[in-house]
């Protein structure tokens, strides 16, 4: 147990040596360090404390093997003393306790974002593939295709803890791809994020072009309205109000899955679509019936709307 | 620089070659355990990454041969051992050494010997 913990000190604080001696050339760095880690874990691996506690932080190890080694101070890092105090801040915050430990709970965050990256994978694909589609954080059970957007996220979940599980490592080069491509992914979630979610909850009825038959297709479904009924204001309801928005366009409501809707058809066989209250059946064929609703008393003559209605505030004047 | 105490660390860095090359003149070794047997030695201050690094370099100078003994648990340790260049290395280092110590014990006793008169 202790050993196990002592030896996720080694690649942090070999690291930190490693950026501490970063300034010597390549070859001689290989020379000296090539088996650094070996000879760190060996020692985690018989001390009871931490390597920082035993051999001091990285960067005086670091200097201790420079000059052991017989290696010049670069005077590369003498010209730069900005580099070497940047070198030298980052080998403290690298050799930290705090950020060890960072360092060592990381990974056991890994299967979380395995999860995570898919559920976005699928988010961003559904925002690229369908644009104008009002996304919805997933399970959406007002999507007319929210089953699939499930199932979807569900094999994009397996696929991906199936990437992340494989048992043997990258090579360098494609474990950079592939840290690249989970980049990626983060980066565009969050422009697909900040967009969803965002359209005003009361924006629930859609207005087409004039002239444009209603394009029922485009899911714009906030869910709550499937339909609309008038009433004159003596409690009357109307039927076939003919209802448009501000710039003349036909008021039309997104298709409810779960029900059926009947348009009229207008004489040039066109469906009037925005003729309200819609005649709607659910999907067992049983008519959808009007709602109970309550009229509210008007300041000459208040005319209660129905029987059943329940009890209308008084008015106030 | 004014020091009254000697620094032991200082004396270690010029010796160091030698008392690494005389360590492993007795049996081929891994840099943890060239450390460890220093310290037993009596050698307290000599520093893991000093022991590390003049390894490294008396290595890449030639004076030493390496092979790594694999293990079924911890890391494979990479053994060092001393080749000929090694051996004659150390055979000079501890000739210099011989005619060094002699030289400044006779004078550690000279000084003795005055203040005892």
């Amino acid at each position: 147990m202790t050993t196990d913990d002592q030896a996720s000190d080694v690649p942090p604080y070999a690291a930190a040596v490693r950026a501490a001696l970063s300034d010597l050339p390549h070859d001689q760095a290989e020379a000296l360090l090539e088996d650094l880690e070996d000879h760190l874990r060996e020692i985690a691996a018989e001390a009871g404390a931490s390597l920082t506690e035993r051999l001091g932080p990285p960067e005086q190890y670091a200097q201790e093997l420079r000059a052991a080694y017989g290696a010049a101070t670069s005077g590369k890092a003498q010209r730069e003393p900005a580099l070497r105090n940047l070198q030298r801040a980052i080998g403290s915050v690298t050799s930290s306790v705090w950020y060890q430990q960072l360092r060592a709970f990381l990974p056991e965050l890994r299967p979380a974002w395995w999860v995570l990256r898919a559920y976005l994978v699928v988010l961003i694909l559904t925002a690229a593939l369908s644009p104008g589609y009002n996304l919805r954080p997933i399970p959406n059970p007002f999507s007319s295709r929210g089953l699939l957007e499930i199932l979807a996220t569900i094999g994009a979940i397996l696929f991906s803890i199936r990437l992340g599980r494989r048992s043997h490592p990258l090579r360098p080069g494609r474990r950079r791809l592939a840290i690249g491509a989970n980049v990626v992914i983060a980066l565009l979630a969050l422009p697909v994020l900040a967009s969803m979610g965002t359209f005003p909850s009361f924006a629930m009825v859609e207005s087409g072009a004039p002239g444009q038959s209603p394009d029922f297709a485009s899911p714009y479904s906030l869910g709550s309205v499937t339909n609309v009924f008038a009433y004159s204001k003596d409690g009357k309801p109307l039927t076939d109000v003919l209802l448009y928005d501000q710039d003349g366009r036909p008021l039309t409501l997104a298709k409810d899955p779960d029900r059926t809707t009947d348009y009229p058809i207008g004489a040039d066989g066109q469906p009037i679509t925005n003729a309200y209250p819609l005649n709607q059946r659910r999907l067992d064929g049983t008519p959808v019936l009007q709602p109970r609703v309550a009229i509210p008393p008007w300041p000459a003559t208040a005319v209660p709307a129905s029987p059943t209605a329940s009890p209308a505030p008084s008015p106030t004047r | 620089m004014g020091q009254p105490e000697l620094d032991t660390s200082q004396l270690l860095k010029g010796v160091l070659d030698l008392a690494v090359l005389a360590v492993l003149a007795e049996a081929d070794s891994y840099g943890y355990d060239v450390v460890r047997r220093l310290r037993e030695n009596g050698l307290d201050h000599v520093g893991d990454a000093s022991v590390y690094g003049t390894l490294r370099r008396l290595f890449q100078a030639g004076a030493l041969n390496s092979y790594v003994v694999p293990s079924d648990e911890g890391p494979h340790r990479k053994y060092y051992g001393l080749n000929p260049r090694g051996r004659k290395a150390l055979d000079q280092s501890a000739h210099a050494w011989a005619s060094f110590s002699k030289a400044l014990n006779h004078l550690l006793n000279g000084r003795s010997n005055g203040h005892d008169h």
